[in-house]
C-alpha cells in the first residue's frame, strides 16, 4: 500500500478538465440564468441550435419570442431539484428537433438560491422516428399485442386488440380476454412472470360483442430492474377463422367417411343380393319346369346368402362389441402367402412389386386366420393404394414376418406416398379414408380392433412422400393365454 | 347354333345364377372361376361374349380384359363387366385402368343384375348392334 499523501490537483488542471468536459460531453450544454438568458453554451449546442449569445433560451431552443408554457428551467429554479423532460425544439436550420433535457440547479453558495440552471440536452429525433415506426408496426401488425404488468393489468394494447376487445387500458387481462373475474388457469403470462421464459398456448377469449375468439398466444418477458420480469408482452394471432374451417373440414370428413363406409358395405351387400336374386330366379324356373333339383339348388342358394347377410351384419356389429377371436394353431406364414397370391396381380397392374419376407423357421401360433387375413388385406391394399398415389416409380410392398422369442410381428412396408401427420393421427381412431369411393374407412379401424382382440398392438411409421410401415405385434405369451381361455370357453359351450 | 357365353366369376352362387339365366334364354354358358382358366378356354375356342367379374383371387378380371383387348385375335369379343364395384349403374372404368388408350368394356352390369337388361345387352352385343 502506498503511504504517500494524495497530491491536490492544481487549479489550472481542474479548469482544463471542466472545460474539456463542458465541450466534449456528448450533449448540448447550456447555462441559463433566472431571466432566461443563455449565459454559456458548448460548441455542440451552437451547432445544433445556432447562435445563442445575448439571446433568451426560448428563442434559442424554440425560436419563440416569449417563455414556453411549460418551462423546465423555471421548475428547477423553483424546486431546486434535477428534472428530466423531453421537448420538441427548432434547430438552427428551422427543422423540428426532439430532445431530452436534463436540467440541474447551480448554486453559487451552498444552501444559497439557485442562480443558474445547467441544461444538458440530447437530441432524440432519430429515436423518435424509430418510435413512430414501431408504434405503426405495433398498431398495424395483423395480430393482437398487449403488454401486461405484474398485476395482470394491460398497460399497452395495439389497435387490432382494441378493435376486437374494446377499451382495455389498465383493465385486468383476464377480464378483457375472457370476461373473467379472476386469473385464468394455466395462464401463459403467469408462467412467463415466474420463469422469465417464452410460453405458447391456444386460448379461447370473448370479444366485445361476446363472440368467441380463438387465439394462439405467445408470452415473452420484458426484463427490467435486476432481471425480474416487470412486464410481459403477449402476442396473439386470431385463429377463429382457421378453427371454424377446421371444424367444417372435420364435419365434412365425418360425413364423407359415413358415405364411404356405406359405399363399402354396399359392395358386400350387392354380392349377397346377387346370390339371393339368383336363388329366387332358380327356384322360380324350377317351379315353372317342375324341376325339383333346380328348386332345391335355388333354395340352397337362398339359404347360403341369408346366412351371409347374417354374418355381414354380425361382423359390422362386432365393431361396437368386444369379442374373443376364434384362435387356431397355424403357421402365420400361410396367411402371408395367401395375401401375396391374392394381391400380386392387382399390384402388378400398377407396376408394384409385392414381396413376402418369411424366415426359414416359423413357429405355429394361435391366431384367428380370418381376422389376420382381414388385417393384412387392409394393410396391403392400403399400401398398394399408397404406391399408386406416389409420385416416384419403382414401388414395392413388402410383407414381412418376424418371429422372435417374445413376439410375432407382421410388418407391411411400402415406398408409396406416405401419410401426412394429421392423417396419421386419425387412421386408427376414425372412419378415415383417403380413397374416395373405394374405401369404407373401416379398414384400419377393423385392423386395430382385430389386433387388440389378439392382445397385440399396431403402430405406424410414415413419412409423407417416402412411404409407410405398419407393424402388428403379438406377444407369444399373450396369444397362448388367449388360446387357453378360448379353449376353456369352447369346452364350456359344448 | 346357340351362342357361347363365357362366365368368369369366383362366386359359385353367381355363376350358377348366370348359367341358369343364360341357359333359359337359349345360350350355351361355359363357367370358369378364375382368370387363368378363362384364358385357356379363350385360347382354345373363343366364346361369342364374356361375362366378367372384376374382383377375383389370383388375377383380376381387368387383367383378363387387358389381355383380350391387346390381342388382335380376341379383341373383338364383347365383354360385359358384371361387378358390385359400380355405383348407381355406372362404372368408372378409368379409375381402375390407368391407360386411356384402352377401350372401355362393351357392357357393364351392376350386381345384382336385372336379368332382362342383362339378356338384352348380350343379344345386342352379339348381333353387333351398338348400345
Amino acid at each position: 500500500m502506498s503511504s504517500s499523501k494524495r497530491k491536490s490537483i492544481p487549479r489550472r488542471l481542474t479548469d482544463t478538465i471542466y472545460k474539456t468536459l463542458f465541450e466534449e460531453v456528448p450533449f448540448c450544454v447550456a447555462i441559463i440564468d433566472r431571466d432566461y438568458n443563455v449565459v454559456e453554451a458548448n460548441e455542440k449546442f451552437s451547432q445544433r441550435f445556432g447562435n445563442w449569445r445575448g439571446k433568451k433560451c426560448y428563442n434559442v431552443y424554440k425560436k419563440l419570442h416569449r417563455p414556453c408554457d411549460e418551462c423546465p428551467s423555471e421548475q428547477v429554479f423553483e424546486e431546486g431539484k434535477v428534472i428530466v423532460a423531453d421537448a420538441v425544439g427548432v434547430d438552427k436550420e428551422g427543422k423540428p428537433t426532439h430532445y431530452v433535457g436534463h436540467v440541474a440547479p447551480i448554486r453559487l453558495k451552498e444552501d444559497g438560491p439557485v442562480e443558474y440552471v445547467l441544461e444538458m440536452t440530447r437530441t432524440v429525433t432519430g429515436v423518435k422516428s424509430w418510435q413512430q415506426e414501431y408504434q405503426i408496426l405495433f398498431d398495424r401488425v395483423p395480430c393482437y399485442i398487449t403488454v401486461i404488468d405484474q398485476d395482470f393489468r394491460i398497460v399497452r394494447a395495439n389497435e387490432a386488440f382494441r378493435e376486437s376487445f374494446g377499451d382495455v387500458l389498465n383493465r385486468y387481462c383476464y377480464e378483457v380476454y375472457k370476461h373473467r373475474s379472476s386469473k385464468c388457469p394455466n395462464c401463459p403470462a403467469a408462467k412467463t412472470f415466474r420463469d422469465g421464459r417464452v410460453h405458447n398456448s391456444n386460448q379461447v377469449g370473448t370479444g366485445k360483442k361476446n363472440q368467441d375468439i380463438h387465439y394462439a398466444v405467445t408470452t415473452s418477458p420484458l426484463m427490467r430492474s435486476g432481471g425480474k420480469v416487470a412486464h410481459v408482452i403477449e402476442i396473439s394471432n386470431d385463429i377463429t377463422a382457421v378453427k371454424r374451417l377446421e371444424s367444417q373440414v372435420i364435419e365434412a370428413e365425418r360425413l364423407g367417411a359415413v358415405g364411404q363406409t356405406v359405399a363399402g358395405l354396399a359392395h358386400s351387400i350387392k354380392n349377397i343380393l346377387m346370390g339371393l336374386e339368383g336363388g329366387k330366379y332358380i327356384v322360380s324356373i324350377g317351379l315353372q319346369k317342375n324341376d325339383k333339383q333346380m328348386i332345391s339348388e335355388g333354395w340352397e342358394m337362398l339359404e347360403r346368402n341369408f346366412d351371409k347377410t347374417t354374418s355381414l351384419v354380425k361382423d359390422f356389429l362386432s365393431f361396437s362389441k368386444g369379442r374373443l377371436p376364434s384362435l387356431k394353431m397355424l403357421n402365420p406364414a400361410d396367411i402371408i402367402i395367401e395375401i401375396v397370391d391374392l394381391y400380386k396381380e392387382i399390384a402388378a397392374l400398377s407396376n408394384i412389386e409385392l414381396k413376402a419376407m418369411i424366415p426359414k423357421k416359423v413357429r405355429k401360433a394361435p391366431l384367428d386366420p380370418d381376422g389376420i387375413h382381414t388385417c393384412l388385406t387392409n394393410l396391403v391394399s392400403n399400401a398398394i393404394d399408397a404406391c399408386q398415389m406416389a409420385e416416384q416409380k419403382g414401388n414395392e410392398v413388402v410383407i414381412e414376418l418376424i418371429d422372435n422369442r417374445k413376439k410375432l410381428i407382421f410388418q407391411v412396408t411400402d415406398n408409396g406416398s406416405g401419410i401426412e401427420y394429421d392423417i396419421k393421427n386419425k387412421i386408427f381412431t376414425t372412419f378415415f379414408t383417403t380413397k374416395g369411393g373405394e374405401g369404407t374407412g373401416l379398414g384400419l379401424l377393423t385392423t386395430r380392433k382385430i389386433v387388440q382382440e389378439h392382445g397385440g398392438k399396431i403402430t405406424v411409421e410414415s413419412e409423407k412422400g417416402h412411404g409407410s410401415c405398419f407393424r402388428m405385434e403379438f406377444s407369444h405369451k399373450r396369444l397362448l393365454k388367449l388360446f387357453e381361455e378360448s379353449d376353456i370357453i369352447k369346452k364350456k359351450n359344448n | 347354333m346357340s351362342k357361347k357365353i363365357l362366365i368368369v366369376d369366383d362366386e359359385a352362387d353367381i355363376t350358377t345364377y348366370l348359367e341358369t339365366v343364360l341357359k333359359v334364354n337359349g345360350f350355351t354358358p361355359v363357367v370358369v372361376n378364375d382368370v387363368p382358366a378363362a384364358q385357356k378356354i379363350i385360347d382354345k375356342s373363343p366364346p361369342d361374349l364374356i361375362s366378367l367379374d372384376i374382383m377375383m383371387p389370383k388375377e383380376s378380371g381387368l387383367t383378363l380384359y387387358q389381355n383380350l383387348k391387346n390381342n388382335p385375335k380376341t379383341k373383338k369379343i364383347p365383354v360385359i363387366i358384371v361387378s358390385g364395384l359400380g355405383q348407381e349403374g355406372k362404372f368408372d372404368f378409368y379409375s381402375f385402368i390407368n391407360d386411356e388408350s384402352m377401350a372401355e368394356p362393351e357392357g357393364f352390369m351392376e350386381k345384382p343384375i336385372d336379368v332382362d337388361a342383362y339378356i338384352k345387352n348380350i343379344n345386342m352385343l352379339i348381333s353387333g348392334v351398338k348400345k
